[in-house]
């Protein structure tokens, strides 16, 4: 083998990185640091920036909004650990070879396909007081829950949609994927072992699959941290009140509708911090697996 | 291959049943929406669950042409496709500097490109708001068109990047020992051998764009520049739109994605995967 690191390829490959830089350097690391910037100062989004120094951070830990974000964030995580066992358990199943396997993996994935919008709209109707499910649920005798208007259940709504519902498609391909790369010789002595359906994948599925799995509860927490903005506005627009906000969605609700943008700073250099947290998260993973 | 199984027939069969539950509970908000659609606002009051005895258009058209869905769909098959192109690029170029060229720096881009792809959009909004205020683009296509291709490529990025790193470097090495340019090697070399994985990254880049709400909420304020998904999202809160029509304007959205899928089945759901399990 050559000893490649020692000669280099010269300019061309900070050209070929150009556009990629370019647009990073303007559309994320600028914005981001400016963020910091603007999060000392009152700022309305346009004209000048006042200096205020740590004020906005004052209004942001006596905020109750800021704190509803955080405990709703909270919420939606615990559902990481319902949506990981629903999605191994069921891909558990998927991998014994039952008839029409294929058939049920790709039913579960349509909500994937769609995407957030179209899955919150679609929501927003079924889960109204007056929707299909309340309908269904006075039918059968109960009575209505208010899944998309009380403070205490909205959030919950939320987390069983788009943390455990939309989920399950996109981790089943995940998950039947990494269970394929299994030996299955090491099924069939379980087998001859005696081992039972449970036994087996606490055993000997979940073992081999613990790469997989780590990179799904990270992957959740991205999705829960992240990516929850076009949910909550299609499914609640944040209410009732601020019931249902997590800190993307107090970022808008402050930025751009209160037009209190340089304390919309001050939450997002919150939200940063944890989104800096999981990415490193997301790194390491990525590492201890290539090497 | 008959797999070693720990479960036995009758027990199959309750598993079986107990699929099917789960595949009915996760359906049945979509099948509400899709009867729903076909029926009048006087019939969805008392039949909401049933398909309705006499299916009606009228939702459809509505939903199109006063809904402006139709202009909406168009906004979207021209912004998305384009914004494609440029991602594309953007994604095969820097993948292939960072998979298959030396340069000092690599390491520390390299990761701070992987540090960048998972922040939220609404963290950088109000500074992209500004930029592209600054370069006058709200409204425009241009505008959330660059915003979406410099959000989404650094996943697309590191995608081509661990295809490319896995592919034989004697590959440009034979093209450079016929003097080709680092530019021939990558477009007439490289690129029509990384085809498969384009491919990939192109449905994801695709379904990223096409279902993109924050940045073209805030830069398409205009209604008649609104994308198809913003569309949705907005008529969602009008006042006055009943449940028929608002599910014909879902049934009219869903086709895309749906028709994506059918046809790209197996490059869809590898995507899904691209970006977590190598090879």
């Amino acid at each position: 083998m050559r000893h490649r690191g020692l000669e280099r390829d010269g300019i061309a490959p900070y050209l070929f990185l150009s556009p990629l830089l370019i647009l990073l350097a303007a559309f994320i690391l600028y914005p981001v640091i400016m963020n910091f910037v603007a999060s000392f100062t009152e700022w309305k989004g346009y004209g000048a920036m006042k200096w205020i120094g740590l004020s906005n951070y004052h209004v942001m830990v006596s905020d109750q909004a800021f704190w509803t974000s955080i405990s709703n964030t909270a919420i939606l995580v615990c559902y990481i650990p319902v949506s990981t066992i629903v999605t191994v358990f069921v891909a558990a199943l998927l991998r014994e070879g039952l008839r029409g396997w294929q058939a049920y993996r790709a039913i579960f994935y349509i909500p994937n396909l769609l995407g957030p919008v179209i899955i919150g709209v679609v929501f927003s109707i079924y889960l109204r007081d007056d929707g299909s499910l309340n309908l269904l649920i006075k039918w059968a005798g109960g009575s209505t829950v208010r899944f998309l208007t009380s403070p205490s259940i909205a959030i919950n709504s939320i987390g069983m949609v788009q943390v455990v519902w939309v989920h399950l498609g996109f981790g089943l391909i995940y998950f039947l994927a990494a269970m394929n790369g299994i030996d299955q010789g090491v099924y069939e002595a379980a087998l001859i072992d005696g081992a039972g359906f449970f036994q087996t994948l606490w055993r000997v599925t979940v073992p081999s699959i613990r790469f997989a799995i780590e990179f799904w509860v990270v992957f959740n927490f991205i999705e829960v941290f992240a990516r929850m903005f076009s949910y909550i506005y299609t499914l609640t627009r944040g209410g009732p009140g601020y019931g249902t906000f997590t800190l993307e969605y107090g970022i808008f609700v402050q930025g751009f509708e209160k037009f209190r943008v340089g304390y919309s700073s001050a939450w997002s250099a919150v939200l940063f911090i944890f989104c800096a947290v999981i990415s490193v998260m997301q790194i390491r993973l990525m590492r201890t697996r290539n090497s | 291959m008959k797999k070693a199984s720990a479960i036995n027939a009758g027990t199959r069969l309750l598993v079986q049943l107990f699929l099917l539950a789960l595949v009915i509970v996760s359906i049945f908000p979509l099948y509400n929406v899709i009867v729903a659609s076909l029926k009048s606002g006087d019939e969805f009051a008392v039949n909401p669950f049933f398909p309705p005895k006499s299916p009606i258009s009228a939702n459809f058209v509505y939903a199109a042409v006063n809904g402006r869905l139709l202009k909406y769909a168009v906004n979207s098959l021209i912004l998305v496709p384009s914004g494609l192109v440029l991602y594309l690029a953007v994604c095969v170029s820097a993948g292939y500097a960072f998979g298959k060229m030396r340069f000092r720096l690599k390491r520390p881009l390299f990761l701070l490109v992987l540090f960048l792809t998972i922040f939220p959009q609404l963290l950088l909004a109000t500074q992209v708001f500004k930029l592209i205020s600054l370069l006058h683009l709200t409204n425009t296509g241009v505008g959330v068109i660059v915003t979406w291709v410099a959000y989404f490529s650094p996943f697309g990025t590191y995608i081509m990047t661990t295809y490319f790193t896995d592919m034989p470097y004697e590959l440009v090495e034979a093209a450079r020992m016929d003097g080709a340019t680092p530019l021939r090697i990558l477009v007439q070399v490289m690129t029509p051998l990384a085809m498969p994985m384009i491919a990939t990254i192109a449905i994801i880049g695709f379904q990223s764009m096409w279902n993109e709400l924050p940045f073209s909420l805030l830069i398409l304020q205009n209604p008649a520049a609104r994308t198809l998904t913003l569309g949705i999202a907005m008529m969602r809160g009008e006042y006055g739109i009943g449940v028929p029509t608002l599910s014909a304007a879902l049934v009219i959205a869903m086709a895309v994605p749906l028709v994506m899928f059918l046809v790209f089945q197996r490059r869809v759901t590898l995507g899904a995967t691209a970006g977590a399990i190598k090879g």
